[in-house]
């Protein structure tokens, strides 16, 4: 038999650091755990285009063909619309896409991993990050479509350009926060995702994904309605970059969004540590 | 050999039900607890260098200890203390992905069960090996049978020694040939494993290999002995049920 070599620290099961450093923790918790983070990531990215034989080319595919819809759609209802509108729908759904489906996927995700929760312990921050950080991986794949784009248009390539991707980051960013909160509510009632994807579809209207800041700024009031929205800046900040010019989204906005989002994570990160443990009894 | 490495004091684990509106606001009324009770103040010490075996029957909570110490559930009352790295392994292949290869899906097993990159890096040959997989071993797993699924499960939750390793259940997968290699295969890890619990319907092997036993029934542990007490006692439960 083996002699015993206590050299490792006892550990109490299921005791936690208080959760009111939730916000930190998670954080350390994400880097000590890349290997398993990366892993879960691919695996979720190739599931979702396995045996088709476009695979990854559907990323990008799939905004561009509902950006034509949207196109005539728009075309038929307001009539003859700026030339760059469909590039600016494109955008728009593309980065509002990365919030919604990161969203409805973290809430999901402690729910669609039972099994694996059922048998093994890691911290269960784990799941929705790895939600969030695929969906933010295809997007930036989608983000390809840019170039083409920007041959057909004619638009100019400069530093601007880095504000989409940092955009897709912003937007799977403002997902998470609400998304970790709602997670441990969906393990004991699903009406939770069936909720976030009515608010994922009516909120594809209210945000600017099929209308623009600029358009919603000559309407009056309603400029400075939509500036309630946070996904005004992701969205607005993606077409500017790519439009090549400074943004002219007044600054305190940008800061009022990012504040909203580390906001967001801290209550979100809190409150999920503090009910993960409960709401997992229930899957 | 004389230090716990387990302790279990008066651990006590509910499961809430799941309620409809209506139902909730009753109970709130009448303040009536619905939740189901999976372990009733389980008291368990295992020391560092023992096998020890949980029996009882389907439903008693063997298999919710295990969870318990592993984390999964922790405790509603009273205290789990564990000290060292826990592997426990039920369900194998858990987050396999069939459209993954077999190496990938090792990789990310492996990852589950909580390995970093550098070690799963280094036993991924005999995960290989071990596995018998051949040249399937870059197919994706979906063209597996169930009983190649399950080598390649067993390889990886096999390759790497915890500190404590619990079993529920995984003995006999696969073919003849592969049960007998597997058995060796979870035999050797046990020795060389200082501590381990096990949960298992195979009385003989655990007559063979367990230090001490103990019965559990209807979420309690009903009594702690030496093997053949144990089973003895198992059998008496059915008889009238007296230990409680």
């Amino acid at each position: 038999m083996v002699e015993p070599t206590l050299k490792v620290k006892v550990a109490n099961v299921g005791s936690k650091p208080s959760s009111l450093k939730a916000p930190f923790y998670t954080i350390k918790d994400m880097f000590s755990n890349k290997f398993l983070i990366k892993n879960l990531v691919s695996r979720e990215i190739r599931g979702k285009y396995r045996n088709a034989m476009l695979s990854y080319t559907w990323t990008f595919l799939e905004p561009a063909l509902l950006a034509v819809v949207y196109y005539f759609l728009f075309y038929m209802l307001a009539g003859n619309p700026d030339e760059l509108y469909s590039v600016w729908v494109l955008v728009g759904i593309i980065v509002w896409g990365c919030f919604g489906k990161s969203l409805s996927s973290t809430v999901t995700s402690l729910t669609r991993n039972r099994n694996t929760i059922h048998l093994v312990y890691f911290p269960r921050i784990i799941f929705p990050i790895t939600s969030v950080i695929g969906n933010i991986v295809i997007t930036m794949m989608s983000c390809l479509v840019i170039i083409p784009i920007m041959i057909i248009f004619d638009l100019p390539l400069t530093i601007y350009i880095l504000l989409v991707p940092l955009s897709v980051l912003l937007a799977g960013f403002l997902a998470i926060g609400l998304g970790i909160l709602l997670a441990p509510l969906n393990c004991i009632y699903r009406d939770v995702e069936h909720l976030i994807r009515f608010i994922v579809r009516a909120g594809f209207f209210v945000s600017p994904v099929m209308w623009t800041y600029e358009m919603a700024l000559e309407r009056g009031n309603f400029g400075e309605i939509a500036t309630y929205n946070p996904m005004l800046t992701p969205i607005t900040l993606a077409r500017h970059g790519l439009e090549g010019r400074e943004t002219t989204l007044p600054s305190e906005i940008i800061i009022l969004t990012i504040l909203f989002g580390i906001v967001m994570w801290i209550i979100g990160s809190i409150l999920f540590e503090r009910n993960e443990r409960k709401a997992v009894k229930y899957l | 050999m004389t230090e716990s490495v387990i302790i279990l004091q008066n651990v006590t684990l509910r499961f809430p039900k799941l309620k409809g509106i209506l139902s909730i606001i009753k109970d709130k009324i009448t303040k009536k607890d619905t939740s189901f009770t999976a372990l009733k103040g389980v008291d368990l010490e295992i020391k560092s260098g023992e096998v020890f075996g949980l029996i009882g029957k389907n439903g008693s909570g063997k298999s919710t200890i295990l969870r318990v110490i592993s984390g999964i559930y922790p405790p509603d009352e009273g205290q789990c203390k564990v000290a060292g790295k826990i592997s426990l392994l039920a369900g194998l292949g858990t987050g396999f992905s069939g459209h993954q290869t077999g190496v990938e899906n090792a990789l990310l097993y492996g990852s589950i069960l909580g390995h970093n990159e550098s070690e799963m890096q280094e036993k991924l040959p005999e995960i290989i090996d071990f596995s018998e997989l051949g040249s399937f071993i870059d197919e994706p797993i979906r063209t597996y049978s169930a009983g190649m699924k399950a080598r390649l499960g067993l390889a990886v939750a096999t390759a790497i020694k915890p500190d404590i390793l619990l079993i529920d259940e995984v003995l006999g997968v696969g073919d003849p040939q592969f049960r007998d290699k597997s058995k060796a295969r979870i035999l050797s890890l046990v020795k060389d494993t200082s501590t381990v619990v096990m949960v298992s319907h195979s009385f003989a092997l655990m007559k063979d290999i367990c230090d001490r036993i103990g019965v559990v029934n209807k979420g309690k542990l009903v009594m702690i002995g030496n093997p053949e007490e144990a089973i003895t006692a198992y059998y008496e439960l059915d008889n009238g049920g007296t230990l409680d």
